[in-house]
C-alpha cells in the first residue's frame, strides 16, 4: 500500500456569485503522507476551508482529482465515500460542533459509533477523554464546558475513529492564546502518539511553524511557505 | 443500538434538559388521535355488539323455514332438537295484522310464539316494561313500546285485530258475510332495545296465531337456539344440507343482513373520518421535523464529515417520525382505554352538568355506553398511526440525506 494517505492533483474548484464564476482554486496540488504534519495557511476567505472540505471528500471538485490512499474518490458513490471517510479521516472544526444533547462522554462515542469502530468503545472513549484532560467532565453537557473543554471533547471525538489522518480546521481559531496553545500541544502529542497525519490550517504562523512542511494558499495557488506573514 | 437511533432518541428526549415542545406537541397530536379512534370505534363496537345481541336474542341464532307453512312443525322441532349443536327449537308463525284502537289503525307485525317454551316466556318476560307474562294467553297480546305509543295502549286496554285471511274472506262473500275481529287483551308492553322490533311489533301465542292465520297445527318455521361455541353460519349451513330442499336454515345474520352492514359501514366511515386526526398530527411531526432539521444542519453536516452515510442520515429523521407514532400510539391507546373505562361516570357528569337528560336508555335502551374493545381495531389503529408518523419523517430525513455537508457545515 502507498504511504500516501491524501492527495489531490491540479485541482480546481469555482463557485458561482451572481452572473460570476469565481475560481477559489487554481490546480492545487498537495499530497500527505503516513506520519506527515502539514500546515496550510492564507487570507480568510481564500480557499482553505474549501481545499480540506475537497480533501475529506465533502465537496466535489470542478477539475482535477482527489485520492485516497492512491485512489480517486470522485468514482465512489457518497454511501461508499461516507464509509471509507470514516476509516481514513478524522475532522476538526473551529466551532466544534459538539451535539448538544448528549454528555461529553457520548459525544466521543458517538464518534467511535458513526466510524464504525466500536471495539471496546467506551472504555477507550473514557481514555481518550482522560488522555485530554477532561476526566472529570465526562458526563458534562457541552452547554456547561468552557471552549477549550469543547475543543478537547472534539479532538477526543475525531481521534476515536483512529482516523489515519486528521484534518484541523483552524482548531484555535475561537480560543484565547493560553488555551489554544495548550490545545495545540495536545493535539500535536496526540497525532504522534498514534501515529495520525495532521493537516493544520491556521491563521497563526507560530503553529504553522510547528508543522513538518508548512504551505499558503494565493490566488487559489498553493505554494511553500517562505516564511512571510500572512494576514 | 445504532447511532442514528441514539441520536433521534437523544433528539425527542435529551439528557438532563426540559421535555422538548417539539417532541411534546407531536406526541400530543398523535396521543389525541389514537385515542379518540380507540374511544369511538369500540363505542361503535360496543353499540354494533348489543345491536347483534339483541337481533339475535329476538330473532333466535337460526330460523328454519321452507318457504310456506310447516305441516309438522313439532316433529321437526324434534329433529332439530336431537342434532348436537342445538339447544332449543321452537314453532312460530309470523304475519302482518291490523290492530284497531279507538277507531285508530296500525298495521303491526304479529310474531307468535310457543308459550309451551319456558325460554320464550323468559325472554319477552325480560323486555316487559309493562305487565305481566302471567296474563299473557290466546287471548291476550304483547305490544311493543313503539306500537303502544302510537296507539296510547295501557296494560289492559282491549283492541281488535283483523287478519289479511279475514278480509279475503269478505272479499270472496257476496256481501252477506259480516267482518267480526278479534278482540284482545293488552297483557304487556315490551322494549327489546332493537328499534326495528320495538317499533312496530305484536307478540301473540302460537296457537292465537294459528287461530287467526287458520294455520291449524302448522307454523311458519322453527326458531332455533343453539348451544354456546357452535358458529351459527356453519351450523345454519349444516342443518340447511341435511333438511335438504325446501328447508332452509336462515341466520340471524341473514335476515338482517342490511342492517349490519350499516352497522359495519358507519364504523368503516367513523374509522376514516377520526383516522384524519391521526393525518392532521402526522403533518405536524412533518412541519415540526422540517424545522428541526434546519435547526440541526450543522450537526448534519458534522455526522457527514464524521462519516455518516445519507442513509444513515436519513434513517436518524425517519426514526423519530417512526419513535413519535411508537410512543404516540401506545400512550394513545393508554389513554383510550382510560376514557373507555371512565366512560360511563363521564357521560352521566355530562349530562348532569349540561343539564341533558339520559337520552342513551330513552333512544337505545342501554342504561351505560357500551364500548367493546377488538384487539383487531387496536392493530389496524397502531400500525396506521405508526405508518403514517413514520411516513411523516420521511420528507424531512430525504432533506437531511439530500444536504451538502459543506454547504451544511457552513450554515449559521
Amino acid at each position: 500500500m502507498s504511504s500516501t494517505l491524501i492527495e489531490t492533483k491540479k485541482l480546481v474548484r469555482r463557485f458561482k456569485s451572481g452572473d460570476e464564476h469565481i475560481e477559489v482554486l487554481r490546480g492545487v496540488d498537495f499530497c500527505i503522507n503516513v506520519g506527515d504534519t502539514a500546515s496550510i495557511q492564507g487570507e480568510s476567505g481564500c480557499g482553505k476551508s474549501t481545499l480540506l472540505n475537497l480533501m475529506a471528500g465533502l465537496d466535489q471538485a470542478d477539475e482535477g482529482g482527489i485520492f485516497w490512499n492512491s485512489e480517486e474518490i470522485s468514482r465512489h458513490s457518497n454511501q461508499v465515500l461516507a464509509i471509507k471517510r470514516s476509516s481514513l479521516i478524522g475532522m476538526v472544526f473551529q466551532s466544534y460542533y459538539l451535539v448538544p444533547e448528549i454528555c461529553a462522554l457520548e459525544n466521543v462515542i458517538l464518534g467511535g459509533r458513526i466510524s464504525g469502530n466500536t471495539d471496546n468503545l467506551a472504555e477507550r472513549s473514557k481514555s481518550l477523554l482522560q488522555r485530554v484532560g477532561l476526566g472529570s467532565r465526562m458526563s458534562s453537557l457541552p452547554s456547561t464546558l468552557s471552549g477549550g473543554e469543547r475543543q478537547r471533547v472534539a479532538i477526543a471525538r475525531a481521534m476515536i475513529s483512529d482516523p489515519k489522518v486528521l484534518l484541523a480546521d483552524e482548531p484555535t481559531g475561537n480560543l484565547d492564546e493560553a488555551t489554544g496553545d495548550s490545545i495545540m500541544d495536545m493535539l500535536q502529542e496526540l497525532c504522534e502518539e498514534k501515529q495520525v497525519s495532521l493537516i493544520l490550517v491556521t491563521h497563526s504562523a507560530n503553529y504553522a511553524a510547528r508543522m513538518g512542511r508548512s504551505w499558503v494558499l494565493r490566488k487559489g495557488i498553493l505554494e511553500k511557505n517562505n516564511g512571510q506573514m500572512i494576514e | 443500538m445504532p447511532w442514528y437511533l441514539y441520536i433521534a432518541l437523544r433528539h425527542l428526549f435529551p439528557q438532563g434538559r426540559r421535555f422538548p415542545v417539539f417532541t411534546l406537541m407531536s406526541l400530543t397530536g398523535v396521543i389525541l388521535g389514537v385515542a379518540t379512534l380507540i374511544v369511538v370505534i369500540s363505542v361503535f363496537n360496543g353499540f354494533g355488539y348489543e345491536i347483534r345481541s339483541k337481533i339475535a336474542d329476538t330473532f333466535g341464532d337460526l330460523r328454519v323455514v321452507n318457504g310456506g307453512l310447516l305441516g309438522d312443525p313439532d316433529g321437526l322441532a324434534e329433529i332439530l332438537e336431537s342434532k348436537e349443536s342445538v339447544d332449543t327449537a321452537i314453532p312460530f308463525a309470523q304475519g302482518i295484522v291490523m290492530v284497531l284502537y279507538k277507531n285508530k289503525p296500525l298495521a303491526p307485525i304479529v310474531e307468535g310464539i310457543d308459550v309451551r317454551s319456558d325460554r320464550e316466556v323468559q325472554k319477552y318476560g325480560n323486555y316487559l316494561l309493562d305487565g305481566s307474562m302471567d296474563e299473557f294467553d290466546d287471548d291476550s297480546i304483547l305490544v311493543s313500546s313503539g306500537l303502544a305509543g302510537q296507539l296510547g295502549l295501557s296494560v289492559g286496554d282491549e283492541v281488535e285485530m283483523y287478519t289479511p285471511l279475514m278480509m279475503l274472506k269478505l272479499l270472496e262473500s257476496d256481501g252477506s258475510d259480516v267482518l267480526l275481529p278479534r278482540l284482545v287483551r293488552v297483557g304487556g308492553i315490551f322494549q327489546t332495545g332493537w328499534q326495528r322490533v320495538d317499533e312496530n311489533t305484536v307478540i301473540s301465542t302460537l296457537r292465537l296465531m294459528q287461530d287467526l292465520y287458520n294455520l291449524g297445527e302448522g307454523a311458519h318455521g322453527i326458531r332455533i337456539e343453539l348451544k354456546p361455541g357452535f358458529e351459527t353460519e356453519e351450523e345454519g349451513r349444516e342443518i340447511t344440507e341435511s333438511l335438504g330442499r325446501p328447508y332452509y336454515a336462515q341466520t340471524w345474520m341473514d335476515a338482517n343482513g342490511d342492517y349490519l352492514s350499516i352497522i359495519k359501514l358507519e364504523k368503516r366511515m367513523m374509522f376514516f373520518l377520526l383516522f384524519i386526526i391521526v393525518i392532521v398530527a402526522s403533518f405536524s411531526i412533518m412541519s415540526s421535523l422540517l424545522t428541526f432539521v434546519i435547526r440541526k444542519t450543522r450537526e448534519i453536516g458534522l455526522f457527514a464529515a464524521m462519516g455518516a452515510t445519507p442513509r444513515q442520515l436519513a434513517a436518524c429523521f425517519c426514526l423519530q417520525g417512526m419513535i413519535i407514532g411508537v410512543a404516540g400510539t401506545l400512550l394513545g391507546i393508554g389513554l383510550g382505554r382510560t376514557l373507555l373505562y371512565f366512560r360511563n361516570d363521564i357521560t352521566s357528569t355530562l349530562s348532569s352538568l349540561l343539564s341533558v337528560s339520559d337520552s342513551m336508555n330513552q333512544i337505545y335502551g342501554f342504561a351505560y355506553l357500551p364500548a367493546r374493545v377488538q384487539s383487531g381495531d387496536l392493530i389496524v389503529i397502531s400500525l396506521l398511526s405508526i405508518l403514517i408518523a413514520t411516513l411523516a419523517g420521511l420528507v424531512p430525513a430525504y432533506q437531511a440525506s439530500k444536504m451538502n455537508p459543506v454547504e451544511a457545515l457552513r450554515s449559521e
